[in-house]
């Protein structure tokens, strides 16, 4: 055990555990952020998907140790009030059905963007095909990024 | 016992009566916390257990089903929002508590919010409007028949107005009326429209609440290892390494019970998950697995096969089949096969149960909140009053979610830890433990007869029954047949079931039976207007009556144009299914890519009579075809006795990229609603082979398939 210190969102907060716990139960269980879902453990499924120094990163294969030092960002950080372009889409075309995975599709789509901020559909689908969503919404997901694109 | 004064409460009288709201605020519960931000602080006063209305004119509808992504968190309120008369934007939507008494059934299966509420929640609405306009009727000292209610206010032919806040203090004093007048469906302004989910922007910002999020004061956090074969138990265990983690605080032996068959594990127990999770991985346990881990995937297709032979119990049947059989110049049979699958909802399973010592408490995801409220006061012994209900939003349900299993782990975890603990499972758990979508051996016969026509038709499921898993009874009951249409006009038509019983515990899975069965039976069907020479959905249209059949059929050949030119490398399929009493049909378009054949479109059209929000039944379809799609690319393998997919690596879900365009035309219907979580599901396998063979000449008739070695 380790007194760790993260920035999560601008906020500091220092917490006793085990530096190998993966990032996702630092953020869940001890900093009490729960819009980080926990989906398969293993990186595949993207449900975890937070920033680490502004790039998306598999919070629940990531060591709490690791990213000491520097900045994350949840969900819970992705804007003030709901009003990231991505997250404004989102609403628009009702993609979320449970809405489980929606915290790690959106974090994911809004990086993309950023790094592609015109993309074409097979680029859409191969960066969107890493974040996995059992209701289906992935129709909903491809029109949200192409109206995100265009505004 | 519980604490009577959290009620919110206070019950005036019998079932539809009066429930007076406490004004004051009390502490928000986790359930209320889901729709915090549009709560409202002015006094509210209950007209009935869906409708509370505040002097501030505020409108709050207790929506009493579980939201686990079908929409109906939205959709209910949108029903009794109608007939009430309020606009349904600016309504505040809070689950209920989980009552029976009040509410009915409140279990989330089969598609049946919808239907089976229908009426109920029409008349809810329409109870409080009429109350509501005697009000003012009574303040203006006129009849009921001159005031209209309208958009939250009731008006007279003179132009005076009072809204229902001013009104419904009165309004609580009245007698319910036995029969309110409901509205003309042609006067619907709210359904049949849609409207935007509230629940939408709590999903876009992390702020919504599931079950894995329950956070209670002093709770510890329970892994459990259990034998990957089914029913293996514990013949020894060491616990000195796991005890050795910090955090960890106990192990302790559980078991939960699933059909009749108790299943035990070993749980480690922890301040933290994680340390719980290096706890289990430090477990030494023996299992004794009683033979079964002897048993794997050949064995069973071995035995399916060699049972399909025997009689079987017959489930339908009309005419003579065997006469039928026997006098065909030839007899025409096919057999399908499809695999075990599992549910994976992104959220795995998990509970947070508080036995204490005269009370319990249970937060989570479920689809059956009453179930678990009766499952724990019957457990331990208490009055299902002192049993507080916490059900969240659901991160998918699919069916997995109406078990009691994981609840009764957590349960008894925290009866022996003497604490609150939140029990949760593995995505290998989830995946390896089951209860699965039975996997299923379809075998048909027919003979056609001269004209081409379908003389006679046999289908035999042979499959484990879910009804029907446990003791000694081998006869195989009707809920085998789900999914086959007994429509088609056929003379000899006989469906029987081999019920076959196995270690593996299965449950029910998106569309359950319709899921497998119509698989064999339109793709069958396509078989014979083949063999017939005739167009497969022409085929289909002289053998039915069924105006709803026939409405989606020939609905669905317009919108594809079904009788046009293909283009070079396309091949298109249909199917058509009936569940839970959607009718609907499918056209699977499918493109020869080298040496991919890839499907590009599935367009469906549905009669599921009155569609409450369009917008939701075309987000329910896509999502059922898309879990469709996926069960055709993707099964489960048995070896030794176990799963061997453990994760979404070796059971690959769906992904974007494999998502073909999907078109859902929902037909106008003035009948009452059907229900629409599982239309589109059961049609996209049998569609789909359908339009591989018209691509290829070659039938699909084992599930999984990879589409890439047809060709």
């Amino acid at each position: 055990m380790a007194n760790i210190k993260l920035s999560i969102n601008g906020k500091s907060s220092t917490i006793d555990v085990d530096p190998q716990m993966p990032l996702l139960w630092a953020i869940r269980d001890f900093v009490g952020l729960t819009g980080t879902k926990f989906g398969c453990g293993i990186a595949k499924c993207g449900a975890c998907t937070v920033y680490i120094n502004g790039q998306p990163a598999r919070s629940c294969v990531l060591t709490t140790g690791a990213t000491e030092g520097k900045e994350i960002t949840t969900i819970e950080g992705l804007s003030e009030n709901n009003d990231h372009p991505v997250q404004k889409a989102w609403i628009a075309e009702q993609v979320p059905q449970c809405g489980y995975c929606q915290s790690g599709q959106i974090m994911n789509a809004a990086a993309f963007l950023e790094d592609n901020p015109n993309p074409t559909d097979k680029e859409i689908d191969t960066a969107m095909s890493t974040v996995l969503c059992r209701c289906g919404c992935y129709p909903r997901i491809k029109k949200a990024i192409k109206i995100s694109i265009n505004s | 016992m519980k604490n009577t004064s959290r009620r919110r409460f206070i019950k005036l009288s019998s079932l539809t009566g009066m429930y007076l709201v406490v004004g004051c605020r009390e502490s928000a519960t986790e359930v209320e916390e889901i729709t915090a931000t549009l709560s409202t602080d002015a006094p509210s006063i209950g007209l009935n257990q869906f409708i509370s209305i505040g002097q501030d004119n505020s409108v709050t509808l207790f929506n009493h089903r579980a939201e686990m992504g079908q929409g109906t968190y939205q959709s209910i309120p949108m029903i009794i929002a109608e007939e009430l008369e309020v606009d349904i934007n600016k309504v505040i939507i809070k689950q209920s508590e989980a009552n029976r008494e009040l509410y009915g059934s409140q279990m989330v299966v089969g598609s049946r919010s919808i239907q089976t509420e229908f009426e109920k929640l029409r008349t809810m609405g329409a109870t409080a409007r009429e109350m509501l306009k005697q009000a003012a009727a009574k303040k203006w000292e006129i009849g009921i028949e001159d005031c209209t209610a309208a958009n939250g206010s009731v008006t007279n032919k003179v132009g005076d107005s009072l809204s229902y806040g001013e009104l419904v203090e009165a309004a609580s004093q009245l007698a319910v009326p036995e029969n309110p007048t409901l509205k003309d469906p042609a006067d619907f302004k709210i359904i049949g429209t849609s409207v935007p989910r509230m629940d939408v922007p709590m999903k876009t910002n992390g702020a919504a609440k599931y079950g894995i999020d329950a956070n209670v004061p002093g709770m510890l956090y329970a892994s459990i290892e259990r034998s990957p074969v089914f029913l293996g138990t514990i013949t020894s265990y060491n616990d000195s390494e796991a005890m050795k983690v910090p955090g960890v605080k106990h192990v302790f032996k559980t078991s939960r019970e699933m059909f009749g068959k108790h299943r035990e594990g070993l749980a480690v127990l922890a301040d933290n998950y994680w340390a719980a999770t290096q706890g289990r991985k430090a477990l030494k346990i023996d299992w004794d697995n009683k033979g079964l881990d002897k048993i794997s995937e050949a064995e069973i297709w071995e035995d399916s096969y060699k049972m399909s032979k025997t009689e079987g119990d017959e489930l339908f049947g009309k005419g003579n089949i065997k006469k039928a059989l026997a006098r065909g110049k030839e007899v025409i049979e096919a057999a399908y096969e499809t695999p075990y699958q599992a549910h994976v909802p992104m959220e795995p399973m998990n509970a947070t149960v508080s036995i204490e010592k005269d009370r319990a408490e249970f937060w989570g995801s479920t689809q059956n909140p009453n179930g678990m409220k009766s499952f724990i006061a019957e457990k331990y012994g208490c009055d299902e009053s002192a049993v507080k209900i916490n059900y969240t939003f659901l991160g998918g349900g699919f069916g997995r979610r109406s078990r009691s299993d994981f609840v009764e782990e957590a349960a008894d975890l925290s009866f022996q830890a003497g604490k609150p603990v939140k029990v949760i499972w593995s995505r290998e758990d989830d995946q390896t433990q089951g209860p699965f979508r039975a996997c299923s051996l379809n075998v048909c016969k027919a003979v056609l007869s001269k004209d081409g026509k379908v003389d006679a038709l046999e289908h035999k499921v042979i499959a484990q029954e879910i009804r029907n898993q446990d003791g000694d009874n081998m006869k195989a009951g009707r809920q085998l047949m789900g999914g086959i249409t007994t429509d088609y006009l056929i003379p000899n038509l006989s469906v029987k079931g081999v019920l076959r019983k196995r270690h593996v515990p299965i449950s029910y899975w998106r569309a359950v039976y319709h899921s497998t069965n119509p698989f064999a039976h339109e793709c069958f069907i396509d078989e014979l207007a083949h063999r017939a020479e005739t167009d497969p959905l022409t085929f289909r249209l002289d053998m039915l009556e069924n105006p709803r059949y026939r409405r989606v059929l020939t609905e669905v050949a317009k919108a594809t144009d079904w009788y046009g030119p293909r283009e070079a490398g396309v091949g298109k399929g249909v199917a058509m299914v009936e569940r839970s009493g959607a009718h609907f049909a499918m056209v699977v378009e499918v493109r020869e890519e080298g040496k991919q054949i890839i499907p590009t479109k599935i367009t469906t059209v549905l009669d599921l009579g009155i569609c409450i929000n369009p917008d939701t039944v075309r987000a329910q379809t896509e999502g059922s075809i898309i879990m469709g799609l996926g069960a055709v690319y993707t099964g489960l393998t048995l070896k030794h006795g176990a799963m061997v997919e453990q994760n979404f690596d070796t059971y690959p879900i769906l992904t974007i990229g494999q998502c073909p365009e999907i078109e859902t035309i929902i037909l106008d219907s003035d009948a009452p609603p059907d229900g629409a979580g599982e239309s589109g599901l059961p049609t996209v396998a049998p569609a789909l082979a359908n339009a591989v063979f018209e691509l290829t000449g070659k039938r699909v008739r084992k599930l999984p398939i990879d589409l890439s070695t047809i060709i």
